[in-house]
C-alpha cells in the first residue's frame, strides 16, 4: 500500500521505474489504485521513431516503458492531462503501425500508440482510457477525491484570507471586512468574506451588485503599505445599449475614490480593447462613461478575449509540436502572436502597478465578468508591487486569493475531467499569467524565491486532477464538495519538498517595486515549458545550476548529519566550547545559518 | 604629423546625453589627440568624462540657431548626444573628432602613448606563445614538433614566427607546401585532442587553379598528419565554403584538395557566411535593436530578416560538427575557407571550447584568443576599423570576432556553470577589439605588430584584464570545472539575442551588473559557509 503510494507521489522517474518492476511480479489491485491495462504496445515516439514498450494504465497515470534495449524512454502521463482520445485506422488498415491511439493533451505534445489489429486490441486500453481521463462523462468520482496520499504540511492552510487581508493592514478605518457573502448570496463566484469601503452599507453592497455582472462588484484586492492607494476588482458594468446609469454604483467607485486623499481622480483599467467594450453593451454590459461617473478616468487595455488567446496557443502548439519550426522561426513564433498577447498583459498590469505606486490613485480593474483578464492583471500587478508573493508561500496566497478563491472558472477553462475537448469555454488564461511570472522572473533573477520547476509543477498539476486545488469554478462550488477535506493540496506536496523549487540567486527585497520591460525585444519564448517535449531542444536536464545547488544542498544536509555525529561522539568533551578551535561545535553557528 | 594640426578649436561648453537611464552632464568639452573630455564645473561631483577618439564609429552634426548638437554613434555600440554652444564650436568640433578618429597610422595610436598606474611595459606580452601550447601537447605525444621555418615570416606573413606541425614533415617540406597554399598558410596544428589522439588543423584554401595542381609535400603533410594519428586513421576537410564557391574559386587561382589526392581525407562542404553579407547582417541588426519608432509587434520577423541568429546558429553547427569528428570517429579534421583568417578561426576555436576544459578557464580562454585569432593572423585592424554604425563604404569589415564572442556566449547560456569567465569577459573583449587602450588587438598579423614594436610600446590587454580589480565583473560566479564536452542545442529555438551586448544601451529591466553582483554575493557566501564543514570533513571519524 505505502508502495503504491509512493508510486503516485513520486516525481522521480528513476525511483517510479523500480516500483514498477516491483508491480510487475506482483500485480495486484490494492485501494484506490489498479493496474487497469498492462499490454505492449508500439508508442509512435515522434523524435525517435517507434518504440516498443509496456505500457500501464492505473486510474491516476499512463506510464510506459520503453522495451528495447537502446531505448531508456519512458512516458508518464497524467490522466488528467488528456483532451481528446481518437481512434486511428481501422481494423483492415494497411501499412505499419497505422492502427492504434491518437491522446491530445493539453500539456502542448500528443502521443500516438499502435496496437495490433487482430482480436480488437485497442478497444480495452481506449474504453479505460476514456472512462478514467474524462470521469464526469461516465459518473465517476475526479481521482482527486481519491488520492490517500500523505504530506507532512498541510497545504489548504497555506491561504487564510483573514491573515493575509491583516498582513495588508485590513481592516482600518477606510476598509473593512464583510461577510455579506457568507453564504454565496451576494455573489455565487466571489469568495465568503471580502474588502470593502468602511463608508458602504451592506444595502449599498447589494444595490451596486444589481449592477454588476454576475453581481461581482468592486472589492479591494491590494492595499499600499504606504500611500495607502488600492487595487479593486470586478466585472463590467450593466450598462446595456440605451446607457443605464445606477446611482449607487457610482456613488460607490465615489466611496472608493475619496479613500484616497492624495489625487482626486479614480482610475479604471478596463482589459479589452475598446471595440470590445463597446459591443458589450450589445448583451447588457458595457463600461464606466465619463458622464456617469466624472471623477474617474477609463482607459483601456487592449487584452483580447479567451477565445483568441486559446487560438494562439493553438498555433504555438502548432509550430512547436511534434516538430520545431525550423526555418524563419522567429518569424513563425510571431505569427501566433502569443508573446504580443504576453506583451499586452504584462504591459496592462505595469500601468496598473505603476498608477498606484508612483501615480498615488487607486485602480479598479475590470474586463467583462471579472474573473479572466481582471485577474491576471490584478495578481501580476501585486506581484510587482508586493515583494511578499514573490516567495513561494506567498505566491501560493496570490494564486489561492486572487485566481481560486475569486472565482477564475478553472473548471471550464481546463475541463477538468471532461470529454469536450473543443469546448468554447476552455481556454490557456492561467497558462499565460504563469508565462508572464516567467517572463518577470528571467528579467529579475534575483527577485523571487521560486524556480522554473516551481512554475511547471503549478502548470502539471493545473491539469494532472491529482490534487483538489485547481477543481471547480468557484468557492461555493468548492466548498459544497467539501475539496479541502475530500482532497489534497497542490501546496501540500510543494510545501513538504521546498528545497526543490527555490531559486538559488533569490535575495530578499522588502518594498522592491519591479516594473519588467514588456517590449518584444525583452520577451522571449518559455522554451523550457512549450517545447519541453523535444528531446533535441532541451538542454541540460535538469537545469545545471539547480542541480549544482540540489548537490550542495545535499552536501549540506550530509555535514549536518556527520557534524551530530561528531557531538554525539564528543559530547562529553564538548561542554566547553573554546576547548579546540577546530571543534565542531564552533562550526554550528555557521552551519545553522542556512536554515 | 601633429595632432595639434586636426584640432580645430580648444574647447566648447557643452551637454551630453548618455542614453535614457543616464543623467546628462554638462561642463566644458574639450578635443585632444585621443579623447573627447568633458570636465564638468567645479561644484559638480562626476570626475571627468572621457571617450577614446577611436571608439567613434559615425559621427552626425546640426545646428539651430546659435547651438549645434553632434551626435556619436560609437563602436561598441552607443549613442552619444552633445549639445554645444555655439556654431563655429560644434563644427571645429565634429571636424576635429571627424579627422582623429579616422587616423589610419598604428604607431601614433593611443595604445602607445598609454602608461596606466600599476603595469609595466611588456608585462604578459609572452604569456601565451605556440612554444607554450606546444609543451602541453609535447606531454602527450611525440608525433608534432614546433617549426621555426616562419622566424622572418618569408613562409607565411600572417603566421607567427612558430608553429606546431608533424614531426614527420621538414622545414623545407613546409616551405613548398606554403607556396601551394594562398598567402603562405599551410596546414598547421590548431588544437590536440588528446582524449582520443586526434588534430583539428587549419591552413587555407590550396592552390590548385584552372590545371588543378597539386603539390607532393603538402599532400604529404596530410599524410602524414593520419598516419602518426593511428593506423587506418580518417580525416574530414572541412571547408567553409559551398561545393560550388570551392569549385568557382579554382578560377581566380584558388580550389579545394582533390579526393584522390589527398586519400584518406573526405571533405564537407560548410558554408558560413563572411565578409560583406556578414557586416550588413550585423548593420541591420543594430538599426533594428536601435530602432525607437519600430512597431514592436513587427520586431521579431524584423530579427528573423537580420540573419544575424542564423549565422550563429550555422557558426555553431559547424564547430560542432568538427568536435563531432574528433571525438566520435577519432577523425582528423582540417578546417578551411579561402583565406584561413576569419571562418576557420571561428569554427576552430569553437571547436576547443566545446571540446577542452582547459580552453574554458580564464587563463585558457585567454590563451584560444592569443593563439588561435590574434597571432592565428586574424586581421583585426581591417575586420574591427569600423563597426555598425559607418557610413562609409564598408571595405573589409566583418564582425566575425565578434560572433564568436556571440557563440561564445550562447555556449555560457547552455552552459552556465562552465565557463570560468562570464558575459562582461565577452563585453569587455568586444570593445577592445574595436577599440582600445592596449596593443593587444592592433594590426593584422604578427608581422605587423613586430614592425611596429607593439610589444615593446604597448601594454598588453592580458595585462590590464587580470589585474585583481578587474576580476569580479570577468569572471563567473557560478564556475564549476566541467571535464566533458559541452555540446550546445544549436535549433533556432534554444539561441538567444545577445541582449546585454545588442540591447546593452538601450534600457533594461534591471542592469545585468546589480544582479551580477548579487550572484557573486551569494556565490562567494556558500563558498565560505561551505568551507567551514569541509574543514570538519578532514578530521578523523569517530
Amino acid at each position: 500500500m505505502s508502495l503504491l503510494r509512493g508510486l503516485l507521489g513520486m516525481e522521480l522517474i528513476g525511483i517510479s521505474v523500480r516500483l514498477f518492476l516491483d508491480f510487475q511480479e506482483k500485480p495486484a489491485s490494492l485501494g484506490t489504485f489498479f493496474i487497469l491495462i498492462d499490454k505492449e504496445v508500439i508508442y509512435i515516439c515522434p523524435f525517435n521513431g517507434p518504440i516498443k514498450g509496456r505500457v500501464y494504465i492505473t486510474n491516476y497515470r499512463l506510464y510506459l516503458r520503453s522495451l528495447e534495449t537502446d531505448s531508456a524512454l519512458i512516458l508518464d502521463v497524467p490522466l488528467g492531462v488528456i483532451s481528446r482520445i481518437e481512434k486511428m485506422g481501422g481494423a483492415t488498415s494497411r501499412g505499419e503501425n497505422s492502427y492504434g491511439l491518437d491522446i491530445t493533451c493539453k500539456d502542448m505534445r500528443n502521443l500516438r500508440f499502435a496496437l495490433k489489429q487482430e482480436g480488437h486490441s485497442r478497444r480495452d486500453m481506449f474504453e479505460i482510457l476514456t472512462r478514467y481521463a474524462f470521469p464526469l462523462a461516465h459518473s465517476l468520482p475526479i481521482f482527486a477525491f481519491l488520492n490517500e496520499e500523505k504530506f507532512d504540511v498541510d497545504g489548504w492552510m497555506v491561504y487564510n484570507p483573514v491573515e493575509e487581508y491583516r498582513r495588508q493592514g485590513l481592516p482600518n478605518h477606510h476598509w473593512r471586512i464583510t461577510f455579506i457573502n457568507k453564504c454565496y448570496e451576494l455573489c455565487d463566484t466571489y469568495p465568503a468574506l471580502l474588502v470593502v469601503p468602511y463608508r458602504a452599507s451592506d444595502d449599498d453592497l447589494r444595490r451596486v451588485a444589481a449592477f454588476r455582472s454576475r453581481n461581482r462588484i468592486p472589492v479591494l484586492s491590494w492595499i499600499h503599505p504606504e500611500n495607502k492607494t488600492v487595487i479593486m476588482r470586478c466585472s463590467q458594468p450593466l450598462v446595456g445599449m440605451s446607457g443605464k446609469r445606477n446611482k449607487d454604483d457610482e456613488k460607490y467607485l465615489d466611496v472608493i475614490r475619496e479613500t484616497n486623499r492624495q489625487i482626486n481622480k479614480l482610475t479604471i483599467y478596463d482589459a479589452r480593447p475598446n471595440v470590445n467594450a463597446v459591443a458589450n453593451k450589445a448583451t447588457g454590459g458595457g463600461y464606466e462613461s465619463d458622464d456617469a461617473y466624472h471623477n474617474a478616468e477609463l482607459f483601456f487595455l487592449d487584452i483580447h478575449n479567451i477565445h483568441v488567446m486559446r487560438e494562439s496557443l493553438k498555433k504555438v502548439k502548432d509550430i512547436v509540436y511534434p516538430n520545431v519550426e525550423e526555418s524563419h522561426w522567429l518569424s513563425s513564433l510571431e505569427s501566433t502572436h502569443w508573446l504580443e498577447h504576453i506583451k499586452l498583459v504584462l504591459t496592462g498590469a505595469i500601468q496598473v502597478a505603476d498608477r498606484v505606486s508612483s501615480g498615488k490613485s487607486s485602480v479598479v480593474v475590470h474586463c467583462s465578468d471579472g474573473w479572466d483578464r481582471t485577474a491576471q492583471l490584478t495578481s501580476l500587478a501585486m506581484l510587482m508591487l508586493d515583494s511578499y508573493y514573490r516567495s513561494i508561500e506567498g505566491f501560493e496566497i496570490l494564486v489561492q486569493k486572487e485566481w481560486i478563491s475569486f472565482g477564475h472558472k478553472f473548471a471550464s477553462r481546463i475541463g477538468h475531467g471532461d470529454k469536450n475537448h473543443a469546448d468554447a469555454d476552455r481556454s490557456p488564461i492561467f497558462l499565460q499569467f504563469v508565462d508572464c511570472v516567467w517572463q518577470m522572473s528571467k528579467q529579475f533573477p534575483t527577485a523571487f524565491e521560486f524556480n522554473e520547476r516551481f512554475l511547471i509543477i503549478i502548470l502539471d498539476h493545473l491539469y494532472s486532477c491529482r490534487f483538489g486545488t485547481f477543481l471547480y469554478n468557484c468557492e461555493s462550488a468548492r466548498e459544497k464538495q467539501k475539496v479541502t477535506e475530500r482532497t489534497v493540496s497542490l501546496w501540500s506536496l510543494i510545501n513538504s519538498n521546498k528545497d526543490k523549487f527555490k531559486n538559488p540567486f533569490y535575495t530578499k527585497e522588502i518594498n522592491r517595486v519591479l516594473y519588467p520591460v514588456a517590449s518584444m525585444r525583452h520577451l522571449e519564448l518559455w522554451v523550457n515549458y512549450y517545447i519541453r517535449w523535444n528531446p533535441r531542444i532541451k538542454q541540460q536536464q535538469p537545469n545545471p545550476v539547480e542541480q549544482r545547488y540540489m548537490e550542495l544542498l545535499a552536501l549540506r544536509d550530509e555535514y549536518i548529519k556527520r557534524l551530530e555525529e561528531l557531538q554525539l561522539a564528543n559530547s562529553p568533551k564538548l561542554s566547553d566550547p573554546s576547548t579546540s578551535p577546530s571543534s565542531p561545535s564552533q562550526m554550528m553557528p555557521h552551519v545553522q545559518t542556512h536554515f | 604629423m601633429e595632432f595639434s594640426e586636426l584640432i580645430r578649436t580648444g574647447q566648447a561648453q557643452a551637454e551630453l546625453l548618455r542614453g535614457p537611464e543616464m543623467p546628462p552632464l554638462r561642463g566644458t568639452l574639450c578635443v585632444t589627440g585621443h579623447h573627447l573630455l568633458l570636465s564638468p564645473g567645479p561644484q559638480a561631483t562626476p570626475d571627468l568624462w572621457l571617450l577614446l577618439l577611436r571608439s567613434v564609429d559615425s559621427i552626425e552634426k546640426r545646428v539651430a540657431g546659435d547651438a549645434g548638437t553632434i551626435t556619436l554613434r560609437c563602436k561598441d555600440l552607443r549613442v552619444l548626444q552633445l549639445d554645444i554652444e555655439g556654431v563655429e564650436a560644434t563644427l571645429d568640433i565634429a571636424r576635429s573628432i571627424e579627422a582623429l578618429s579616422s587616423l589610419e597610422s598604428v604607431i601614433t595610436s593611443f595604445p602607445f602613448f598609454y602608461r596606466p598606474k600599476g603595469l609595466r611595459l611588456g608585462e604578459a606580452w609572452h604569456f601565451h606563445p605556440p612554444e607554450r601550447y606546444y609543451k602541453r601537447i609535447a606531454r602527450e605525444t611525440r608525433a608534432w614538433r614546433l617549426s621555426e621555418a616562419n622566424e622572418d615570416f618569408s613562409l607565411c606573413p600572417s603566421y607567427p614566427r612558430a608553429v606546431i606541425v608533424p614531426r614527420a614533415v621538414d622545414d623545407d617540406a613546409l616551405a613548398r607546401s606554403a607556396r601551394f597554399r594562398q598567402g603562405g598558410r599551410f596546414p598547421v596544428l590548431s588544437y590536440y585532442h588528446a582524449p582520443r589522439g586526434t588534430v583539428l588543423l587549419r591552413s587555407s584554401q590550396p592552390l590548385t587553379g584552372r590545371q588543378k595542381l597539386r603539390c607532393a609535400e603538402d599532400e604529404e603533410l596530410l599524410r602524414a598528419v593520419l598516419a602518426e594519428a593511428r593506423p587506418g586513421a580518417r580525416g574530414f576537410i572541412v571547408d567553409t565554403r559551398s561545393a560550388q564557391a570551392a569549385k568557382q574559386a579554382r578560377m581566380t587561382g584558388g580550389g579545394t584538395e582533390a579526393k584522390a589526392a589527398y586519400p584518406g581525407w573526405k571533405r564537407l562542404h560548410r558554408p558560413l557566411e563572411r565578409g560583406r553579407p556578414l557586416q550588413e547582417s550585423f548593420v541591420r541588426l543594430m538599426e533594428a535593436c536601435g530602432d525607437p519608432e519600430q512597431s514592436m509587434d513587427r520586431w521579431l520577423s524584423r530579427l528573423d530578416g537580420c540573419r544575424w541568429l542564423s549565422h550563429v546558429k550555422e557558426a555553431l553547427s559547424t564547430a560542432c560538427l568538427a568536435a563531432q569528428g574528433m571525438e566520435w570517429e577519432g577523425a582528423c579534421i582540417l578546417v578551411h575557407g579561402a583565406e584561413g583568417t576569419d571562418s576557420t578561426l571561428l569554427v576552430t576555436s569553437l571547436a576547443q571550447l566545446i571540446l577542452d576544459p582547459l580552453s574554458r578557464t580564464m587563463a585558457g580562454f585567454q590563451e584560444l584568443i592569443e593563439r588561435e585569432w590574434i597571432q592565428a593572423g586574424h586581421p583585426f585592424q581591417l575586420r574591427c576599423a569600423h563597426s555598425a554604425f559607418s557610413h562609409t563604404r564598408p571595405k573589409h569589415e566583418a564582425p566575425i570576432f565578434l560572433l564568436f564572442l556571440d557563440c561564445v556566449w550562447q555556449l555560457g547560456r547552455q552552459f552556465p556553470l562552465s565557463l570560468e569567465f562570464g558575459e562582461g569577459m565577452l563585453l569587455a573583449l568586444f570593445d577592445h577589439s574595436y577599440a582600445s587602450p592596449f596593443g593587444t588587438f592592433l594590426c593584422n598579423s604578427e608581422k605587423e605588430r613586430c614592425l611596429c614594436e607593439v610589444r615593446t610600446r604597448t601594454h598588453s590587454l592580458w595585462s590590464g584584464l587580470n589585474q585583481p580589480k578587474e576580476q569580479r565583473k570577468l569572471r563567473n560566479p557560478l564556475y564549476v570545472p566541467n571535464p566533458l564536452a559541452i555540446w550546445p542545442s544549436v535549433e533556432p529555438q534554444s539561441l538567444r539575442l545577445w541582449q546585454g551586448l545588442f540591447l546593452r544601451w538601450t534600457h533594461p529591466p534591471e542592469p545585468s551588473e546589480v544582479a551580477w553582483e548579487k550572484v557573486w554575493q551569494i556565490a562567494t557566501d556558500q563558498k565560505t559557509e561551505g568551507s567551514q564543514p569541509t574543514d570538519s570533513a578532514s578530521e578523523p571519524q569517530p
